[in-house]
């Protein structure tokens, strides 16, 4: 928890049962203003379910959610003034403009007159939906109903957004435009609770993951303390400039590493420990004389931890 | 040109009026815009998309055709006598006919295809999700319904003045006419709005979809049957007292129903910790004193003569409303959410005369035998206190063991169906419509078994069975004490064993009816109270004195 802060999103102890099967179960992590937390797991993890709850559309089996301290359960329209969610589908109407598209929402959240006229403008700014606010929402390409959900999402200006897999089937350049959108709200103070299977992207914009499997809460932090947490050991690379033979000798005898593999000059270990052991270790190898042209220790992506911390198993 | 050739021409006088009626559009515009931003969402919504909708423009763009073919194909075929003959019932018959298709079958079905496309679009959730309440949501489609009404209620009026200048048609038919067929048009919408919150997956919507059309159109058919009567004999009724009056009664009968079926929908589709079913159980109420009271307005009307028909009459008829609305009411989840319990009543008075209008099971089966205590109370009442009825209608004593039959098999029956559905819910989920099935189950077992004993041991004829193998049967028991009298179904025997029954049911339910009288109210959290003040602040205190009023303006 962060001090001195109150959570926007909170999950307690949720679980969300569909007859036999269990959906969420016993899931709790916080969000905090101006934070990104990328969710991630598994197709049928339990993702959309724990956020359809967080957004008003389901109702736990037991637990609690809040948003902004409301609950979700018992104060549902207090929590719709304060959040914006974006569904993983689009919802758009027939004979609707995209002007007239975010025109409705901006009645329906409630904004009157000059402050509706000017919350569609700043949204269609921030979208670059400006040049085609007069187009039909049924004909926009995917990236544009994409900028558009969006746009409905936050027209009211929420405090929480929810965004379920808001990159799915997006181009290259329409994802690094929605990640940099994405950036934009977190740093406007908005806590940003989002899915998505691309954990390139979610590495590059997360403040913190959340890993879940099976409906359970696996994982949950950046991804350096989730890395350390469920595996310590790092991938080391080191070349010497003379003769690699001595240098195997004196690793091979040290409890710390294993699977050392070396290929002429070229080493390559694990080594138990962190940043802290690595550098301590490149000390000892520095003074007991060898020569080192590099040491490297690989840095481990979200993938890595993914796939490390889960199965793949779905329910 | 002179200034007197100007004026003469009007030319001086062109510029002065486009004067006036561009100030009076001046006018005119900001409160039409003021008006459009209160407007309901839904309602700016779905009148955009109609003005660009192929379908509203077509339909629109037949009925008007239809309505040209049939007045020139009419007075074509009428040819000169309709300079003398009384043709204008005919051609309104016809106008009517076209009137009534998009208004009956057209509206309606577009309100419930509206509200279902929701949920195949995936807009539904995007409402959900946003400040819209479920009123707001059902008023804006209904608004929509209205408004595609009123456009084909214009494309048709010019033509329906028309046959008011034919012989055989007085305005106030035309205007009855078009009353009955607007009021049909906004009561059918709301009844597919209800419809189209009932379907959540595609193979019931295709079966409430048909069930919708077949409705709609049996209410087309039924439009055209009751205009072509009308039409002829409007000329006679229109002139009895007694037309007005029934007219009169089934307004107040169509606005209460209108406001339940409108109040239903819009429950079914608020969040699920929401009370869903006070609304609904006021309105109940508010439709039983309306029906008492046209009731009462007539017998008063008619004289002590009238008085035991109209003990039985309200007896029956209430006696199937509350089982009915007992059955749904009694299928409710016996759980109070925490905002439930927010809105309870709070004062000791409040929680005296308000607690059976809390949600769930028990209070809705005390909610229903209270007031079928109070409808056979007042019918006992009368029965007792006015003795000598005169001829015809139920004796005194019939009607007595006809009121208490009455109360003891309502209470019975829903007490029984109500256990069995707790009894189910403590090993499966029992939703609303399962437990209304159970309620079936239960009144059909007890119609049902003593018919099949009826027709094994005796035979075909329905008086020849002995009174008590039917002393389950309510309908079978209630129609021959009606009929025969008290002495054909052994009364006494009969209604001392139907209250035992009614007591026994009533007791042992009563342990779970006091357990949902306990909760008390719960305390608003302090985040909610906050919010709420921010919200809605205090009004800042006005000063009341000049001397406050100086210190308010730091005078």
């Amino acid at each position: 928890m962060i001090q001195g802060r109150a959570p926007m999103i909170e999950l307690r102890r949720l679980h969300r049962y569909f007859g036999d099967t269990k959906a969420v179960q016993d899931m709790s992590f916080e969000v905090y203003s101006g934070e990104v937390l990328g969710y991630i797991g598994p197709n049928g993890a339990g993702k959309t379910t724990s956020m359809r709850i967080l957004a008003t559309l389901d109702e736990p089996t037991h637990g609690e959610a809040f948003v902004d301290g409301f609950s979700v359960i018992d104060d549902p329209d207090r929590v719709r003034r304060r959040l914006g969610f974006m569904p993983d589908y689009f919802g758009t109407y027939e004979n609707v403009s995209v002007r007239e598209y975010l025109d409705f929402f901006g009645r329906a959240y409630g904004l009157r007159g000059t402050e509706r006229l000017s919350a569609i403008d700043r949204v269609m700014e921030f979208t670059l939906l400006d040049r085609i606010q007069d187009k039909p929402t049924s004909g926009l390409s995917k990236g544009m109903k994409q900028r558009l959900c969006l746009g409905r999402t936050i027209i009211h200006d929420p405090g929480v957004l929810i965004l379920d897999e808001p990159a799915a089937g997006l181009d290259p350049r329409a994802r690094i435009e929605l990640r940099e959108m994405i950036s934009r709200l977190a740093h406007a103070g908005k806590a940003v609770l989002i899915s998505s299977h691309i954990l390139t992207e979610l590495a590059e914009i997360c403040d913190r993951v959340a890993i879940i499997e099976q409906g359970k809460l696996i994982a949950a932090g950046s991804v350096d303390e989730i890395s350390e947490a469920a595996n310590p050991t790092s991938l080391i690379r080191l070349r010497v400039l003379d003769d690699a033979g001595p240098i195997t000798r004196w690793l091979e005898e040290r409890a710390d590493i294993d699977n050392l593999v070396a290929d002429a000059d070229l080493l390559t270990f694990n080594h138990d420990g962190g940043p802290n052991d690595q550098a301590e270790l490149l000390r000892q190898i520095v003074g007991e004389g060898f020569q080192l042209v590099e040491f490297a220790s690989k840095t481990k992506s979200l993938e890595d931890v993914f796939l490390h911390v889960t199965e793949g198993r779905v329910q | 040109m002179s200034e007197a050739a100007a004026e003469a021409t009007g030319t001086n006088a062109l510029p002065h009026r486009e004067k006036l009626l561009a100030s009076a559009w001046q006018w005119t515009e900001p409160r039409l815009v003021a008006a459009a931003e209160w407007a309901n969402p839904i309602l700016v919504k779905e009148t955009r998309q109609a003005l660009k909708s192929r379908q509203f423009v077509a339909t629109f763009l037949i009925v008007l055709i239809a309505c040209w073919v049939v007045s020139i194909g009419g007075v074509v075929l009428i040819g000169p006598r309709i300079r003398y003959e009384a043709a204008g019932g005919v051609m309104l018959l016809v106008y009517y006919a076209v009137l009534a298709f998009p208004l009956t079958v057209i509206v309606p079905y577009s309100a419930f295809r509206s509200i279902a496309s929701e949920r195949e679009d995936n807009t539904y959730d995007l409402l959900s999700i946003s400040t819209l309440t479920p009123w707001q949501i059902i008023a804006g489609k209904l608004g929509s319904a209205l408004l595609q009404m009123l456009v084909f209620l214009s494309a048709v009026s010019p033509c329906i003045g028309f046959t008011f200048l034919l012989k055989g048609v007085d305005v106030l038919t035309v205007a009855l006419l078009i009353g009955y067929a607007a009021l049909a048009s906004l009561g059918l919408s709301a009844v597919a709005l209800l419809s189209g919150t009932l379907v959540q997956v595609r193979y019931s919507q295709v079966i409430v979809s048909v069930g919708l059309v077949v409705t709609l159109m049996g209410a087309f058919y039924g439009m055209i049957l009751f205009a072509q009567s009308f039409i002829r004999d409007s000329y006679l009724v229109l002139q009895e007292e007694e037309f007005w009056i029934v007219n009169l009664a089934l307004l107040t009968l169509y606005a209460t129903t209108f406001a339940i079926v409108s109040c239903a929908a819009a429950m079914r589709i608020s969040f699920a910790s929401e009370n869903r079913s006070t609304p609904l159980r006021r309105l109940l109420l508010l439709q039983q004193a309306c029906f008492v009271g046209w009731i009462a307005a007539i017998a008063h009307e008619e004289g002590l003569r009238s008085l035991p028909g109209a003990v039985a009459a309200t007896t029956i008829v209430l006696s199937v409303y509350w089982y009915l609305a007992g059955t749904l009411m009694t299928s409710e989840w016996p759980f109070f959410s925490r905002r439930v319990q927010r809105s309870l009543p709070a004062s000791k008075l409040g929680r005296w005369l308000l607690t059976w209008l809390n949600p769930g099971p028990g209070t809705g089966y005390m909610l229903a035998v209270s007031n079928m205590t109070g409808v056979v109370t007042v019918g006992l009442t009368i029965a007792l206190v006015f003795g000598a009825f005169g001829t015809g209608g139920p004796s005194r004593a019939d009607l007595v063991y006809f009121c208490l039959l009455s109360w003891g098999y309502v209470v019975a029956l829903l007490g029984i169906g109500a256990m069995l559905t707790r009894l189910l819910r403590k090993y499966i989920f029992v939703s609303m419509p399962a437990g209304f099935l159970m309620h079936a189950i239960v009144f059909l077992a007890a119609c049902g078994v003593p018919q099949v004993i009826h027709f094994m041991y005796y035979s075909t004829s329905f008086t020849s069975a002995s009174p008590m193998t039917h002393v389950s049967n309510p309908v079978w028991t209630l129609a021959r004490l009606i009929e025969d009298g008290a002495g054909s179904v052994d009364a006494l025997t009969l209604t001392t064993i139907v209250l035992t029954a009614a007591a026994i049911t009533l007791l042992l339910n009563l342990r779970w009816i006091a357990a949902e009288t306990q909760p008390r109210r719960a305390v608003l959290p302090e985040r909610v109270e906050f919010d709420e003040q921010q919200l809605h602040p205090e009004p800042e205190p006005k000063p009341s004195n000049p001397w406050d009023r100086e210190a308010a303006e730091g005078v």
